[in-house]
C-alpha cells in the first residue's frame, strides 16, 4: 500500500480516537471534519514520506494524541451545541503546539528560539 | 458536490425510487469529473462515520487497526456506490448515517466485552446486526411509501447507505 493510500486508514483510525474523547454530548460540523482532513494529511504523509509508514509502531502514541484533540476541542467549545471550526482551530493550535515542544525536548525538531 | 434540490419531496434519509432516477439523471456519474469529487466526498463521509464511532465507543474501550481497515473498506464502497447511483445526499442523510453509525459502534461495544479491544470479529458481529436493522428498517419504510417490500430493489433504494 502506498503512503498515500495508507494515509486514510490511518486518518479514519485517527478521527475515532477523537470522537472518543468528545463523546455524545457534542456534534461536530461539517466543515470542521473537512478542515482536519486537509490539515492533518498533508502532515502525516509528510511525515510518512520523510520517516517512512511506521503507523503500527506509532498507533498508539499518535491515537492517544488525537484523544487530545478532542478533549481540547470539547473544552474550547464550552456552551456551543457542537464543534465549529473556530473551536476546531483552537484544539489544534493547543495539541500542534503540545507536539512541537515534545519534538524540541527529544532532539526530533531544532529548538525554535525566541519562541516561549 | 451535488447542490441540486430534489423535485420530488422526500423523508429525511430516504431515496425513492423516483428520486433515484431523478438524481441519477443530475449527477450524470459517469463524469470523471463528479467520480472525482464524490471519490473525495466519501473520504469526508468516512471520516464522519468513524468520528460518530468513536464517539458512541467513548473512553470505555479502544479499536484494532484491522477492524478500522474493515471498516473502511466495506462501508467506503457501499457507500461510493449509493453516491454513484443517487448523488452526493450526506447533508441531507448525515443525521441519520452517523447516529447508525453510533448504532455499530454500540454493538461493537457489547461483542467485545471481555476483550481487550473492539477486534475485527466484534465489528463483522455488530456489522451484521446494524444492516440487519437497515434492512428491515428499509423494508417498513418501502411498505409505507407503497413500494413492494419484497422487491430487492425498492428496499435496497429506501436503506440505501448501508445496504446498497
Amino acid at each position: 500500500m502506498t503512503p498515500a493510500q495508507e494515509v486514510d486508514y490511518i486518518l479514519n483510525d485517527c478521527f475515532f480516537a477523537v470522537g472518543q474523547a468528545v463523546g455524545t454530548e457534542k456534534s461536530i460540523d461539517f466543515n470542521v471534519i473537512q478542515w482536519w482532513r486537509a490539515r492533518y494529511r498533508a502532515f502525516f504523509l509528510h511525515a510518512m514520506t520523510v520517516n517512512g509508514n511506521s503507523w503500527l509502531k506509532d498507533r498508539k502514541r499518535v491515537t492517544a494524541v488525537g484523544r487530545f484533540l478532542g478533549q481540547r476541542a470539547l473544552f474550547h467549545a464550552a456552551e456551543r451545541p457542537s464543534i465549529d471550526l473556530q473551536t476546531a482551530a483552537l484544539a489544534s493550535h493547543d495539541v500542534e503546539t503540545g507536539c512541537r515542544m515534545s519534538a524540541e525536548r527529544d532532539g526530533v525538531a531544532p529548538q525554535r528560539l525566541g519562541e516561549q | 458536490m451535488n447542490t441540486q434540490e430534489p423535485r420530488i419531496s422526500i423523508h429525511t434519509g430516504i431515496a425513492t425510487r423516483s428520486d433515484a432516477t431523478v438524481t441519477s439523471a443530475l449527477v450524470d456519474s459517469t463524469s470523471p469529473v463528479n467520480a472525482l469529487e464524490l471519490e473525495r466526498q466519501v473520504d469526508y463521509i468516512m471520516d464522519e462515520c468513524l468520528f460518530a464511532l468513536g464517539q458512541a465507543v467513548g473512553m470505555r474501550t479502544t479499536i484494532d487497526y484491522d477492524a478500522v481497515v474493515w471498516i473502511r473498506d466495506n462501508y467506503r464502497a457501499k457507500f461510493l456506490s449509493a453516491m454513484k447511483a443517487f448523488g452526493d445526499r450526506w447533508q441531507r442523510d448525515r443525521s441519520n448515517v452517523t447516529s447508525v453509525a453510533m448504532m455499530l459502534g454500540e454493538r461493537a461495544v457489547r461483542y467485545s466485552e471481555g476483550k481487550p479491544s473492539i477486534d475485527l470479529d466484534s465489528v463483522l458481529k455488530a456489522a451484521a446486526d446494524v444492516e440487519r436493522h437497515c434492512e428491515l428498517h428499509a423494508r417498513r419504510t418501502a411498505r409505507k411509501m407503497g413500494l413492494n417490500p419484497s422487491d430487492a430493489a425498492a428496499t435496497r433504494i429506501a436503506g440505501y447507505w448501508c445496504n446498497f
